[in-house]
């Protein structure tokens, strides 16, 4: 079994390195896991790309939906 | 100096004496290595002060090292951000050790994969019958700002009891969230045992043929964030719950 994360959309297109697998991985890492502490402190001054919450539930959709628009055309 | 903490591993780490083949440089640059206190393991560095900044190579640091350790074994992993002492550190896992022990007995040979269900529909409320005085509409559009409409939390709970069902055969445990905006209905973390991912995968696929009008996205295999935490015993301990 290969251990390399996979994200297929809808139509079970795989988008390797894609800023979709980027958005997943920031899901991942910053809403769940366990806690230590009552809460955790960590600082966005220094954010680049980085939505936090729900929005990065939706930009990974739109991500996904973009890139394969733009697969659809390039193959045209 | 405080300890950053990447993920916490159990004794079939230790035992089978795994070198840890992922990224010798942690957050800040520090060095990542393997703290053993008594029954448990750790990955962990140093970091000098008080938050861990966001950005994109910390957060990605962060995971490519819980990642690394996949392959091999299935850590809990903590969450990004994860500051404390030795001393802390020792003081929780020494009360936590049954309720930490529980959850690898729960992850012990699995992944996390998920899925996200998305709906491009508007949601058009039915009107009610009876006319509202304006203290009852108030509320009722606030509560409709607040948990969505009515008719889409209907469906999206519809949904992931669908889903649930045709993927149960394939999943050790689930959490799902159906409370979440207007086109994202469900999402659901589901623990697959590792030899059973292709089965899951097949399911998954068979489902998404069964509903053309959703659209899936589908990631994995992770390291289970979703069922790593301890929630409960923190409200205990805090007098939350």
């Amino acid at each position: 079994m290969s251990f390399e994360q996979i994200i297929v959309s809808g139509n079970a297109e795989q988008l390797e390195e894609s800023e979709l697998s980027l958005l997943e991985t920031l899901d991942h890492v910053l809403n769940s896991g366990l806690v230590i502490a009552g809460e955790i402190t960590i600082s966005v001054a220094d954010i680049d790309l980085v939505f936090l919450g729900l929005n990065v539930l939706l930009s990974s959709v739109e991500a996904a939906q973009e890139v394969l628009q733009r697969r659809v055309t390039d193959a045209k | 100096m405080s300890l950053y903490l990447y993920c916490l591993l159990d004794d079939d780490f230790i035992v089978e004496n795994v070198i840890f083949s992922g990224p010798r440089e942690g957050i800040s640059g520090s060095l990542v290595t393997l703290f053993i206190p008594e029954d448990f393991a750790l990955l962990v560095s140093d970091f000098a002060g008080t938050s861990v900044p966001v950005t994109r190579e910390n957060v990605l640091l962060h995971a490519a090292v819980v990642n690394a350790v996949l392959p091999e074994t299935t850590p809990l992993p903590f969450r990004f951000g994860t500051l404390t002492t030795k001393a802390a550190l020792d003081s929780f896992l020494a009360a936590r050790s049954q309720a930490l022990r529980a959850k690898f007995e729960l992850v012990r040979g699995c992944v996390e994969m998920n899925v996200k269900i998305i709906w491009n529909r508007e949601w058009i409320e039915e009107k009610s019958a009876v006319e509202m005085k304006p203290g009852t509409a108030f509320l009722t559009e606030k509560r409709r700002q607040i948990f969505g409409s009515e008719a889409r939390v209907t469906e999206a709970t519809k949904i992931a009891a669908w889903l649930e069902e045709r993927l149960s055969n394939s999943i050790r445990e689930t959490r799902v969230n159906t409370n979440t905006t207007d086109k994202l209905l469900v999402t659901a973390a589901h623990l697959v045992e590792r030899g059973s991912i292709d089965e899951y995968r097949s399911r998954l696929k068979n489902a998404q043929l069964e509903r053309p009008e959703l659209h899936f996205l589908a990631s994995g295999p992770w390291p289970p964030y979703s069922f790593a935490n301890i929630d409960l015993e923190f409200k205990t301990q805090f007098g939350v719950s």
